[in-house]
């Protein structure tokens, strides 16, 4: 093949194409079932997450959604506009605002939540009564599957002011607190809940890494008299490792994403300078207020921003762990 | 033997000593977890039925202080919440089918690795998973297709979520390849293979993504909000957030067509169709985590 392209390239290339062709050809006259199969989900595809896209220009357009028959119509008939809505975006303060929270939020959420799992793991791999072991992970474990209004349906009662937090607080003689209108407990109720949640799922990710671990390190450990901690901090927590920095990429990667459905379903205005995030201002502003380009604007700032942030992630997942996200 | 055996025993006390700190240690902290998740789930419980003027005085606990059913009762017969769950119970089953067959359908031909298109297919998957058009733009497409307030509007938009897709293809990739080739030799169709190789072998990565469609259509809130305007076809969770919002009027109503009782409060009724809604799951769940477990295996395994 090598020997070939300096030959005649051009001729070897075509005859290459043409050999392609004719192979895929071939491919498709064999295996037509292949490509019926592939049809339902390349239709969804099409309709649901590249159609979309066509609408990224609303960004860019004084879009009227009574200018056409349909909202998807009435993209192409409303006027080119260019910038004008990321000048208005940029300057506007809400931007910043809402860029802050989510950054806030997001971090607030990695500090607190991203070393919880991996305690619980290791804590848990410690225990070695199997009845307790199947307990804690199946009762942690539980708050997965209970969705975002559920949750928040549990937390409204206990920390409703006479639910049992502010019964609590007010007969160790402090005043009541109004968790879900006050800012700052609005923050730490929406990391706790995120931590109630999220908890057990993640810690059962690094209990499965955890049980990947050669068990001969540690008899070796033992015989050379490390003691359990040294034993957790030489053996375990190194193990553990490639998974907690996968993990960790994975998640700054997906920074911009501070818990769309948790804070829609937990705030109200009375909150929304520390808990309005891009995604519910983009909601609000556009579905609720009709301010589609504007929103829109808002929105596309957000998807090219993410879409850098996971595509580095995976650059920087592939180098040093050689493994891609997807 | 003995000599060394003793050699040995100050270190393995000294180790046993460390053993058992951290032993206690992960007893305490894993048992308080566990409770800081039981605990508020059963004050709901308890607040659910536990005597009003106990609930308004603030009394209930972690345990209910006496039995009623009032709140639970109203809940169940003068609002939406069977019927909610009725709805919720059509788009999880009927959705998740489709997902289901969809993701095996688009995973299997994307895991051969002789398929033809398989490099521009997988790339359309891969971009439209890491780059999001927009909210306002997949609203507009469910409008403009007039699926506002239908099952399929709420349904079909997570037809096919990627990352199951190419959690199904990373297992399906891992088969055996032999057996897929001695099949194709012996003359047997791709639609064959695919149900009666390729599915067999790959039970427990159906199983996992099952459950997560089945979780996902379950518990989604936002979209089945979003694409729903009438009460007749809201789903449970639109319903709960719905309740919670209103619980005054819902209170109102309740006094309204029932009498006047001391045991109907707010928070009863709030924690009544919270408590309702948690039971389907605490039922399933047995059933259920299992495959999640080897499904988060599967999915970290594979990355």
């Amino acid at each position: 093949m090598q020997h070939e392209v300096p030959v005649s390239s051009k001729a070897a290339t075509q005859k290459n194409f043409r050999s392609k062709c004719r192979k895929t050809w071939l491919y498709i006259k064999h295996h037509p079932t292949m490509y019926l199969m592939l049809l339902p989900g390349l239709f969804f595809l099409f309709i649901y997450k590249l159609l979309p896209l066509y609408g990224i220009q609303i960004a860019f357009r004084d879009y009227n959604i009574f200018l056409g028959d349909n909202p998807i119509d009435a993209i192409a008939k409303s006027d080119w506009i260019g910038l004008k809505y990321f000048q208005r975006l940029f300057s506007s303060s809400q931007f910043f605002k809402v860029l802050r929270n989510t950054l806030v939020i997001s971090c607030l959420k990695i500090i607190f939540l991203f070393p919880l799992p991996i305690i619980c793991a290791i804590l848990l791999n410690e225990v070695h009564k199997k009845v307790y072991h199947r307990i804690v992970q199946t009762v942690i474990y539980i708050p997965y599957f209970f969705s975002w209004v559920l949750i928040y349906g549990v937390f409204y009662t206990i920390v409703s002011s006479y639910g049992v937090i502010n019964t609590i607080i007010t007969s160790l003689g402090f005043e009541r607190i109004n968790f879900l209108t006050d800012p700052g407990n609005f923050l730490g109720l929406i990391v706790f809940t995120e931590g109630w949640k999220e908890t057990g799922y993640n810690t059962i990710i690094y209990l499965a890494s955890i049980t990947s671990i050669d068990t001969t390190l540690y008899d070796a450990a033992k015989v050379d008299g490390a003691n359990k901690w040294k034993q957790i901090w030489h053996i375990t927590l190194p193990g553990l490792l490639p998974t907690i920095v996968l993990m960790l990429i994975l998640r700054i990667g997906n920074i911009l994403n501070a818990g769309f459905e948790q804070i829609l379903v937990f705030y109200n205005p009375a909150v929304y300078n520390t808990a309005d995030i891009i995604d519910t201002y983009v909601y609000r502003i556009g579905l609720g207020q009709m301010d589609f380009s504007l929103s829109s604007a808002m929105s596309l700032f957000n998807s090219v921003v993410a879409f850098i942030l996971i595509v580095g992630a995976n650059t920087i997942s592939k180098k040093l762990l050689h493994r891609s996200i997807w | 033997m003995n000599k060394r055996h003793y050699k040995f025993k100050p270190d393995k006390q000294r180790s046993d000593h460390s053993e058992r700190t951290v032993r206690i240690i992960a007893y305490v902290f894993l048992t308080v977890l566990c409770f800081l998740v039981i605990l508020p789930c059963l004050n709901v419980i308890s607040e659910a039925v536990s005597p009003g003027t106990d609930v308004l005085g603030g009394h209930v606990f972690f345990w209910p202080t006496g039995l009623q059913f009032e709140n639970i009762r109203y809940i169940l017969t003068g609002t939406s919440f069977l019927h909610s769950m009725f709805n919720s119970l059509i788009v999880t089953i009927f959705g998740t089918l489709i997902s289901v067959l969809t993701t095996i359908g688009t995973a299997y031909p994307l895991s051969r690795p002789d398929f033809r298109g398989r490099t521009i297919i997988t790339f359309l998957y891969v971009f439209s998973m890491i780059f999001f058009g927009g909210m306002i733009p997949a609203y507009m497409v469910v409008k403009t297709l007039g699926l506002i307030d239908t099952y399929a509007g709420i349904i079909l938009p997570f037809a096919i979520v990627q990352f199951n897709m190419f959690m199904m293809k990373n297992y399906f990739e891992a088969l055996p390849p032999e057996v897929i080739e001695s099949a194709c030799v012996d003359g047997a169709g791709d639609l064959k293979i695919v149900s009666s190789i390729v599915c067999p072998m790959s039970k427990p990565v159906i199983a996992t993504i099952t459950l997560l469609y089945a979780v996902g259509y379950w518990n989604n809130y936002f979209h089945a909000m979003l694409y729903t305007t009438s009460t007749k076809m809201q789903t449970l969770q639109v319903y709960l957030k719905n309740l919670i919002a209103n619980i005054q009027d819902t209170l109102a109503e309740s006094v309204g067509s029932t009498g006047y009782s001391q045991n109907l409060t707010s928070d009863g009724l709030t924690a009544s169709a919270v408590t309702m809604s948690i039971i389907p799951i605490v039922l399933l769940y047995p059933f259920i985590a299992r495959y999640l477990v080897s499904g988060i295996t599967i999915g970290s395994v594979k990355g």
